[in-house]
């Protein structure tokens, strides 16, 4: 290939996704002038946050290599425990930090199975899944828990800067999560782990400790969703978070990360998260039926693949 | 008339001329074995000949007429099978299926296919359960397998590339007795082996080959190892040399245990390069994997190296023989995968510091003149030389002691190659212990101060400069061991 026609996929494969993301933002203000005000973009903003924070922890088990199936039970778990423990009295901070902790707890029970026992990551986190919703309608004896203190509602529904709160904790976690992936040697380790375990064995790579992290992190992310959604409804529902994993690597899959680990990052997830969500917005405003829409958005996710597929540059 | 006849082929990968109009017969009923040095030619030749690669130039002739076959579908349907050195079979499938692979019915009745199979195999002294699943077998019984398959298929031509490597001694008499049992039906079958005794022992007629070129067809009788090993190597040319250097004092020992080897000691003196030669099974690979703590047991210098990270920690580095599936990360970058065994080194509270990764980086890119010099654009990007660079500064960046490398230059160009000579000696100078197993033995006695040749899991000779070729190729290919 030539240097020139090399640039330009890569260029493409690199930016393709966010000209993709303006191209559906542009289309939607010409057709609706609802879309483009600054209430309905907070709004799309705010409501993709959750999905984001699952999928921000998603993108770093993929791009080891994995898959994280029970993301959106380890939110339901945590964030009945982070209601449970406030309404028994607890302050709601240290609730939270509880909630945050079993979040992490539930990723490393992944972990440990997937790096140590070596099974295979979507069976292990199927099992995850189950067991972890399992868990939640103990707890709750299958019931919602209400009556939550103050600090869930600022958390979920408050306003700083104009700017609703829950996406300050996306676009904070946001950059967490990129700082980890590229300036760190944790995150250049789960890149190496993800494009290639043998060559990083043998270069000294800690593997397992590294597919570890990942699953802790993404723990770590399903919780502090559950925080944001839990303030949101003021509330935490034994069911909550249902199907939300596959929203999240929707979201992973759409901003470009390889399925098949160590390629991409979570800057292109925040715009894979984006395009859904102005996506599911732009359907609403435009009325367009509910059943249209979940085609549509399978459409999309596929159309994402086909073209990341085209563009990829062979590496061999 | 020939039952087979090649004439004229020529094929060429990008600059390199792998076969350079060569001729090739095979009569029916003959065992035609075909030797050289790695790189002579010989299963390209056969690649062609099975449907696998399309030759530039020439013709192959099948019972006198033009064979045309575009892949290995359409010459297994002319008559031309051949048996790879990695199973074309299923594991999941009985062996029952797997011989009739292909041919089943579309509807299967397993009694009947069973039965079937069960009366073959016993024609063919092999004492195989057809039901059994092709995965609970052996490596050397799935390979008969994948040999008597050749009989369902009625084979008029038979390929066998290096058939002898993964089997057991009993394994290997059973399949020269299934490969004489081919020749007794008309078979012509075309043997590729690196061990000299089997093509004493087996073959009728011998064609040595040497960079891609015919340079003798002969009965057996008419050959004797000596000779052959002659033609093989032929003239001395040495494209490289090493500089005079005398390795310095005792730097440590490895001792290694691992299956299928015997107990090993190795003294290393510092800055002395020691050569691991012998066929494929010999062994060779097997001690240096052990010596890097991925089989076995082993211990350098009084300390036991459990896995990479204890060698790591020892000075010991392995360059792995395949850059692209162990190397390298293809999708990182460059400069990432230099920096891939030193990320604790480059860190300061686990952020990696840029300015230092940079000067590590770009101080090997110069070093090693890398091509393209810029670490940012992805390993895979890189052509196989430089990707061979890229893994050998990941490895010198680790300052080891002792540099362990398999296969260093497979599928490394001329020109590269000789550079990457030239650095290791210089390193070597510099008082790096280097252990290099190769299959190529320009590489071992050009390279090297002694050489370890193996043989069925022990070392079996050690050779000590200086080194000729000749002798190096005689004792890998065994051919002093030919009664």
């Amino acid at each position: 290939m030539s240097p020139a026609r090399w640039r330009w996929r890569d260029w493409l494969s690199r930016y393709g996704i966010a000209l993709a993301f303006l191209a559906l933002g542009s289309a939607l203000a010409l057709l609706t002038p609802r879309f483009l005000t600054a209430a309905n973009l907070l709004n799309v903003l705010r409501q993709i946050s959750v999905n984001a924070l699952l999928a921000f922890g998603m993108t770093v088990v993929i791009l080891g290599a994995g898959i994280d199936l029970s993301v959106g039970s380890v939110l339901a778990f945590s964030g009945a425990l982070a209601a449970g423990l406030s309404t028994a009295g607890w302050p709601a901070g240290l609730a939270m930090a509880a909630a945050l902790l079993l979040g992490g707890i539930m990723g490393l029970f992944n972990g440990v199975f997937v790096a140590y026992a070596r099974i295979a990551p979507f069976i292990v986190t199927l099992g995850g899944l189950t067991i972890f919703r399992g868990a939640t309608l103990v707890y709750t004896d299958g019931r919602p828990i209400t009556g939550l203190p103050g600090g869930f509602d600022a958390l979920g529904n408050g306003v700083a800067l104009g700017v609703p709160v829950p996406v300050w904790v996306m676009l904070a976690f946001l950059g967490l999560t990129h700082f980890l992936l590229r300036f760190t040697a944790l995150g250049r380790a789960v890149y190496a782990v993800g494009g290639n375990e043998e060559a990083a064995r043998l270069s000294g790579i800690p593997v397992a400790g590294t597919k570890l992290f990942a699953y802790a992190y993404s723990g770590l992310a399903s919780a502090l969703g559950a925080l944001v959604l839990t303030g949101r409804l003021n509330s935490a529902q034994p069911t909550a978070g249902s199907g939300y994993e596959l929203d999240a690597i929707a979201a992973v899959v759409v901003g470009g990360t390889s399925l098949f680990g160590g390629r991409g990052g979570v800057l292109g997830t925040f715009v894979g998260a984006l395009i859904i969500g102005v996506l599911n917005n732009g359907m609403n405003l435009l009325d367009v039926s509910a059943f249209y829409q979940q085609i549509v958005k399978g459409g999309v996710i596929l159309a994402a693949l086909l073209i990341d597929r085209l563009l990829s540059v062979r590496n061999d | 008339m020939a039952l087979l006849e090649m004439r004229g082929v020529e094929k060429r990968f990008g600059g390199v001329e792998a076969l350079k109009g060569v001729d090739f017969a095979l009569e029916a009923g003959e065992i035609h074995a075909l030797v050289g040095e790695n790189g002579a030619g010989k299963s390209t030749l056969m690649k062609v000949l099975s449907g696998a690669l399309l030759p530039d130039a020439g013709t192959v002739l099948l019972d006198g007429r033009r064979l045309r076959a575009r892949g290995v579908a359409e010459a297994r349907r002319a008559g031309v099978v051949m048996v790879y050195q990695e199973l074309t079979l299923v594991p999941d499938l009985s062996v029952a299926e797997n011989l009739f692979l292909g041919r089943l019915p579309a509807l299967v009745r397993h009694r009947a296919l069973e039965r079937q199979a069960a009366a073959l195999l016993q024609g063919m002294g092999l004492s195989i359960p057809p039901e059994a699943p092709l995965r609970s077998l052996g490596a050397g019984e799935q390979q008969l397998v994948a040999v008597a398959r050749a009989f369902v298929q009625r084979a008029r031509v038979m390929i066998f590339d290096e058939p002898t490597a993964t089997l057991s001694a009993g394994e290997v008499e059973r399949l020269f007795e299934l490969i004489r049992r081919l020749r007794g039906e008309g078979v012509g079958v075309a043997y590729i082996s690196h061990r000299l005794e089997e093509i004493f022992e087996l073959a009728d007629r011998v064609t040595v080959l040497r960079d891609g070129e015919r340079v003798a067809t002969a009965p057996r009788s008419e050959l004797s190892p000596e000779r052959v090993v002659a033609l093989m190597v032929g003239r001395e040319v040495r494209a490289w040399r090493r500089a005079e250097h005398r390795p310095a004092g005792a730097l440590g020992t490895f001792e290694v245990e691992a299956e299928g080897l015997a107990s090993l000691q190795l003294e290393l003196r510092r800055g002395e390069v020691v050569g691991f030669g012998g066929v494929v099974g010999s062994g060779r690979s097997e001690a240096l994997q052990a010596m890097f703590g991925l089989r076995g047991r082993c211990r350098w210098r009084g300390r036991v190296l459990r896995g990479p990270r204890d060698a790591l920690a020892e000075g010991v580095f392995l360059v792995p023989p395949d850059r692209k599936t162990q190397g390298l990360v293809l999708a990182l970058a460059a400069g990432e995968n230099v920096a891939l065994a030193v990320l604790r080194r480059l860190q300061r509270l686990g952020v990696m510091v840029r300015a230092r990764e940079r000067s590590l980086v770009d101080g090997w890119f110069q070093r090693l003149s890398v091509r393209p010099a810029d670490p940012g654009k992805p390993a895979g990007t890189f052509s196989g030389g430089n990707q061979q660079k890229l893994v050998l500064a990941k490895g010198l960046a680790t300052a080891p002691a002792v540099l362990l490398m398999e296969e260093p230059t497979r599928g490394v160009d001329v020109a590269t190659r000789s550079e990457l000579y030239a650095l290791l000696d210089q390193l070597a100078a510099g008082g790096l212990s280097l252990v290099v197993s190769s299959s190529d033995t320009e590489e071992l006695s050009g390279l090297c101060d002694r050489v370890l040749v193996f043989r069925g899991g022990r070392v079996a000779a050690e050779l000590k400069a200086p080194l000729r070729r000749e002798e190096v190729v005689s004792h890998v290919t065994g051919a002093l061991e030919v009664a």
